[in-house]
């Protein structure tokens, strides 16, 4: 039997552990927890899954990128990892965009998210908004003004 | 149903079921005629349109994206945007358009039909307002629009339901407008307030350019078509017309297309009419070539695909310390200015713009886009800049007036095709000097009155890539063969069987969003058609 390495999927997961060790400090640079601490990082979100859910050809694209950093990454400073990440969206940009697509979208679906945010949480339809009418009586200003459509010559 | 049978001649063939097909199969009804429509692409199902789901926003960046080469579905056709600064954005199916359209639905104005009268540019058209007025009233019933009597810089006018709620963003804008003494007013909007003609209203989902779930937009799918099926009307699916055939005495007999299977069939009528809009339109006479239309059918003045109009769009967004619910309630309608439509001497340009105000995005477009321009960065400073601009944005949307020029044009071309290799449209387009100007006047009057609005900050677009929405003028009307494609009722002066009934018959663009008078000019020439019956080919 091979000895394992962090680098060998030994189990059923899509991403060998060190993979997954740097998804979650780079979802924790992209989108960290904010200051005040009220909303949450993006890397306490099951992102993986959302990606698996989501297409099968994003997780290929997910472990190239995650194939960038190194195994040190994880346990670097943020200072640093932003300065690494930065340097990758600066050569990959569209690989990074894209990335970065998905970590939002999966990020402001989520329902905790979207409550601290103050969104209404899941599918707009059937549950709809509500809308204040507003005051039509500032009309009144725009009618007392007006001098009317142009009407066309004779 | 075989497909010999299916392919009986008709009296009356129509080629694409958006905006204007419907409405003129909805007029023609009366006639008893045999009605065909035929539409390249599927009847949408409103259970499938993003809302639905959680994941909504993101459906807006790929399957229902406005852009029919983002989309790159088999039913549509991609468009060579590559020299024109500004892309087209259209959908193919029942609705056509309308499907994913704002449903802003201002009527041109009296004054836009009289261009060269007023301003000595462009030219007039062989029609007006007031001949057109009854029928924006019977497409407004039909249609159901929402909006509120007694705007001043329009003809008296009643639309059929009470307007939409305004909101946070509507009331705070209209304060700005006040504030400077300027115009504006709350929109007229294809979106209904109230239960309408079996049709629940509006839910204020929010993001109407993805398809209405609730149905509440005004899309033709669910307004004229059901109304014009049950009265006789075939609207075949999945046929995508090639070319008009000719006749060996110069008139329509039929139409070349190719259905679902990819099967090549023909479609024989009496009379043919185009409602495939200002791109569509031009494609197909440009790629119906005979012995006696060389150039194209219906050709001979030369400018089938010239003339192209959009509208030049600039936008000016403001971000606001109070909280304003931006991203809920129908997103393109809210209110509207005219402060800058007309004319001004003082001016330098001619014609002008609608303000048009609309309201925010959902969180993931607003990270999105504020990714895109810098504003809200990922990293450290994401949630508060976040925090900053969700919710607490408005917009305006400048919709500048765009004057016909021969150079800005459709053609076909010679390498793209559709999925079954009918060659497919090129853009040709420059912004004119004039619509330079406009925009940037619209640029500083637009951050006026965000400033007077109370916006802390402000940002701007001088001109929006995606914005091709309105396709008009590529086969003009008007009364001199040589220097138009149809007369005034949208019949053909080359082709006496053939009709053209959307916005490619617009002489000049007029400065708002052109549904309505597209639809409105259709059920005119319907009118005139079956006044004309007896002689329609004279």
């Amino acid at each position: 039997m091979r000895p394992m390495t962090n680098d060998v999927i030994a189990n059923d997961h899509p991403l060998s552990s060190a993979q997954q060790q740097r998804l979650s400090a780079l979802l924790d640079t992209v989108l960290p927890a904010s200051e005040d601490g009220t909303m949450p990082s993006a890397g306490k979100l099951d992102f993986l899954a959302f990606a698996l859910a989501r297409s099968k050809d994003l997780l290929p694209a997910l472990a190239r990128t995650l194939d960038h950093f190194d195994d040190e990454f994880p346990d670097r400073p943020l200072s640093d990892r932003l300065a690494r990440v930065q340097e990758y969206a600066g050569t990959n940009a569209k690989a990074f965009n894209d990335l970065l697509f998905h970590i939002y979208d999966c990020y402001y679906q989520d329902d905790r998210v979207r409550a601290l945010i103050g969104a209404m949480p899941g599918a707009p339809f059937p549950r709809g908004n509500t809308v204040e009418p507003g005051d039509l009586s500032l009309l009144d200003a725009v009618v007392e003004r007006s001098q009317g459509y142009r009407r066309p010559p004779r | 149903m075989d497909q010999a049978s299916h392919n009986e001649p008709v009296d009356v063939l129509i080629i694409g079921a958006g905006a204007s097909g419907a409405a003129v199969a909805w007029s023609l009804t009366e006639t008893r005629m045999r009605i065909l429509c035929l539409e390249q692409g599927d009847w949408t199902t409103s259970s499938n349109y993003p809302t639905n789901g959680k994941n909504w926003e993101a459906q807006q960046f790929g399957a229902y994206s406005i852009d029919p080469n983002v989309r790159g579905l088999e039913t549509d056709y991609p468009i060579n945007n590559d020299a024109s600064p500004i892309d087209v954005v259209n959908f193919n199916g029942v609705g056509g358009s309308t499907i994913l359209y704002a449903a802003h639905f201002p009527r041109l104005h009296p004054s836009d039909f009289k261009v060269k009268s007023h301003d000595g540019v462009a030219d007039d058209w062989p029609v007006d307002y007031e001949q057109l007025e009854p029928y924006f009233a019977q497409n407004d019933r039909v249609m159901g629009v929402s909006g509120l009597a007694g705007d001043p810089m329009y003809p008296p006018k009643q639309p059929p339901l009470p307007p939409l709620p305004i909101g946070l963003v509507g009331e705070t804008m209209a304060k700005g407008y006040d504030k400077l003494g300027w115009h504006w007013w709350p929109s007229d909007s294809a979106i209904i307030s109230q239960p309408y003609e079996g049709r629940d209203k509006c839910l204020n989902l929010g993001p109407c350019t993805s398809g209405c779930a609730q149905g509440g937009k005004s899309s033709t799918d669910i307004t004229y078509w059901p109304q014009a099926i049950r009265s006789g009307v075939e609207l075949r699916t999945r046929c995508r017309v090639r070319e008009i055939t000719l006749n060996g005495h110069g008139m329509a007999d039929g139409v070349i297309y190719y259905d679902k299977d990819g099967q090549e069939c023909f479609q024989k009528a009496e009379v043919v009419i185009m409602a495939c809009n200002g791109v569509g339109t031009p494609r197909i006479l440009l790629n119906s070539k005979s012995a006696q239309f060389p150039d194209g059918l219906a050709n001979n003045s030369g400018l089938v695909g010239k003339n192209l109009m959009f509208h030049p769009v600039s936008v000016v967004q403001g971000v606001f310390e109070e909280r304003l619910d931006s991203h809920k309630g129908p997103q393109g309608c809210c209110i509207l200015s005219k402060e800058f439509y007309e004319s001004d001497e003082d001016r330098d340009f001619v014609r002008g713009y609608n303000m048009q105000i609309v309201r925010g995005a959902g969180p993931l477009t607003t990270a999105i886009h504020g990714h895109a321009s810098g504003t809200i960065p990922w990293g450290p400073g994401h949630h508060e800049a976040f925090r900053k601009r969700f919710d607490h944005v408005a917009s305006i949307v400048n919709v500048c007036e765009d004057l016909p020029e021969e150079c800005n044009t459709v053609t076909l071309d010679p390498q793209l095709t559709d999925s079954d290799g009918i060659p497919a449209p090129k853009i040709t387009y420059r912004v004119s000097e004039n619509s330079r100007k406009m925009l940037a006047h619209s640029l500083a009057r637009g951050k006026e009155v965000m400033q007077a609005a109370g916006a802390s900050e402000i940002v701007s677009n001088e001109l929006l890539r995606a914005a091709g929405w309105h396709l008009l003028g590529t086969a003009r009307m008007g009364d001199d063969p040589a220097s138009s494609v149809v007369n005034s009722w949208g019949r053909s002066h080359d082709v006496k069987n053939l009709f053209v009934v959307d916005g490619s018959i617009f002489v000049t663009s007029g400065g708002v969003n052109p549904t309505s008078t597209i639809q409105a000019l259709a059920l005119y020439i319907a009118d005139v058609m079956k006044k004309n019956l007896a002689n329609l080919f004279d």
